[in-house]
């Protein structure tokens, strides 16, 4: 929290950073991503995480997706997206699978996405908290695995990317592979 | 007065305020009508659905339009910052939100400057922004499932999709230390409801109750069936039960109308709400041990 003119404003806290190899790249996916009304400040590396340029950019983690997609719209090249905190795990990338008889559940992190084994029509996806997990549920349940549309793309949040994982290995698991 | 807070995944739906009340599937908000579906919808209609039954006020509810850029789920945390204390909820029950640490902060602070406090209650990303920010103290309930569970247990984590893998591969029976990590981690509330195979009620690190009866599977799958969970537990603390009597009977009428409605894994939340009402009339007064309704309020 900062005063100001004697107005208590409160500095905003993303949790994730974006690395950049070069000053310039920084600078244009700040200006890009105010463009695109996202919250974002200019910042020095952590020394933990410092690698690149002296200028990082924070972000909102849980946008991650958005942004990443932004950033690559716009041609603007990075190091890195990733928490700001040195000490946070990756990125979960790890699945399971619960066989309903004739449906599976792909679970990945927080969310899980159910298909009809002879189908690959989704029936049902459930879990996460952010609020394109609605959207995507309304968007995806009926659908095929091979025809629905990717988390991934129209998502824009950290709880979208576990939903594309789980999508992901259910396509695997539909087109024959096995369970890991 | 019960206030629920919460995104709706309609893109250009404004900020909407006020009773709620149901005409069939529908959910209907200041004229605006919204869908009984997964997320705030579900919470909502589960809420709806328990105060209809006992006769009492329709929850009073705050949702705006949000598929994941986050514009309405700022609208929502500045109305609440703006409002609550003129609103001076019984139960403030915060649910579907783009995490959003530096506006959590602030609506805490809002609270906390509210006579009598609020009780409060979060789940989803509400949750999440809570316990990354280090405001999880402030809340009476948590409603996480096994992997938020995890999250909340894991100190540096700001999102569940970075939890450590050792965490969240803990299996069923390693929730019981989850929640001892979680509370020393001081990352949750007063009261745990853990959903999963088995619910657990813990509060300050101890396990108080466990509910795993009827087992239906199925409801694990479905969309919306931990936010009806949230949504029942909320109205029941809106009308007097104590917070862990409340997560215990919510836990129970979730699974008990699951059952009723025989689910699979392909079915809609809406199968499981329109199940309450059977429910309630069976079996609430034996587990509530409250059995009439005079006046708006429970009487034994």
């Amino acid at each position: 929290m900062q005063v100001s003119n004697g107005k208590v404003e409160e500095r905003f806290e993303g949790g994730g950073i974006v690395l950049f190899s070069a000053v310039r790249q920084a600078l244009d996916a700040h200006q890009v991503l105010r463009d695109a009304g996202y919250e974002a400040r200019m910042v020095a590396p952590p020394p933990q995480l410092h690698k690149g340029c002296d200028l990082a950019v924070e972000i909102k983690l849980v946008e991650k997706p958005a942004i990443e997609r932004l950033l690559g719209q716009k041609g603007v090249d990075y190091l890195s997206l990733g928490p700001l905190k040195a000490g946070t795990s990756q990125l979960l990338e790890i699945v399971t699978v619960t066989d309903f008889g004739r449906w599976l559940m792909v679970k990945a992190g927080n969310m899980k996405l159910t298909f009809a084994k002879d189908s690959g029509e989704i029936m049902n996806t459930s879990g996460g908290g952010c609020p394109d997990i609605p959207y995507l549920h309304a968007e995806m349940v009926g659908r095929s695995l091979t025809e629905a549309p990717r988390p991934r793309q129209i998502g824009f949040t950290l709880c979208a990317l576990m939903l594309e994982q789980a999508l992901l290995e259910g396509l695997r698991l539909y087109e024959g592979g096995s369970q890991r | 007065m019960m206030l629920i807070a919460g995104t709706i995944p309609i893109k250009d739906l404004p900020l909407v305020a006020g009773r709620v009340k149901r005409e069939g599937d529908t959910l209907v908000i200041s004229g605006y009508r919204l869908p009984c579906a997964q997320g705030t919808g579900a919470m909502i209609s589960a809420a709806q659905a328990t105060t209809d039954y006992l006769k009492l006020a329709p929850p009073q509810v705050v949702v705006a339009g949000d598929i994941g850029e986050g514009g309405g789920s700022r609208q929502i945390y500045q109305y609440l910052i703006q409002n609550v204390a003129r609103l001076s909820p019984k139960v403030l029950a915060l649910h579907y939100c783009l995490p959003d640490m530096a506006l959590a902060r602030r609506l805490c602070r809002a609270v906390r400057e509210c006579h009598p406090r609020p009780l409060l209650i979060a789940d989803a990303g509400s949750m999440y922004a809570a316990k990354a920010a280090g405001l999880a103290r402030e809340f009476d309930v948590f409603t996480p499932d096994a992997t938020e569970l995890a999250f909340l247990a894991d100190g540096e984590a700001t999102h569940p999709a970075y939890i450590n893998r050792h965490l969240f591969c803990a299996d069923i029976t390693r929730v019981p230390r989850l929640i001892v990590a979680a509370y020393r981690q001081r990352s949750a509330a007063r009261l745990l409801l853990v959903k999963g195979a088995t619910d657990y009620i813990a509060r300050h690190g101890e396990i108080l109750a466990t509910v795993a009866e009827p087992d239906v599977p199925e409801l694990e799958a479905i969309g919306g069936t931990g936010d009806t969970i949230t949504g029942l537990l909320s109205a029941f603390v809106a009308c007097g039960l104590e917070l862990h009597e409340a997560a215990i009977i919510a836990a129970r009428v979730n699974r008990t109308a699951g059952k009723l409605a025989r689910v699979t894994v392909a079915s809609g939340v809406k199968q499981v709400i329109s199940q309450f009402p059977a429910v309630f009339k069976e079996y609430l007064c034996r587990w509530s041990g409250v059995c009439s309704i005079k006046g708006g309020s429970y009487h034994e």
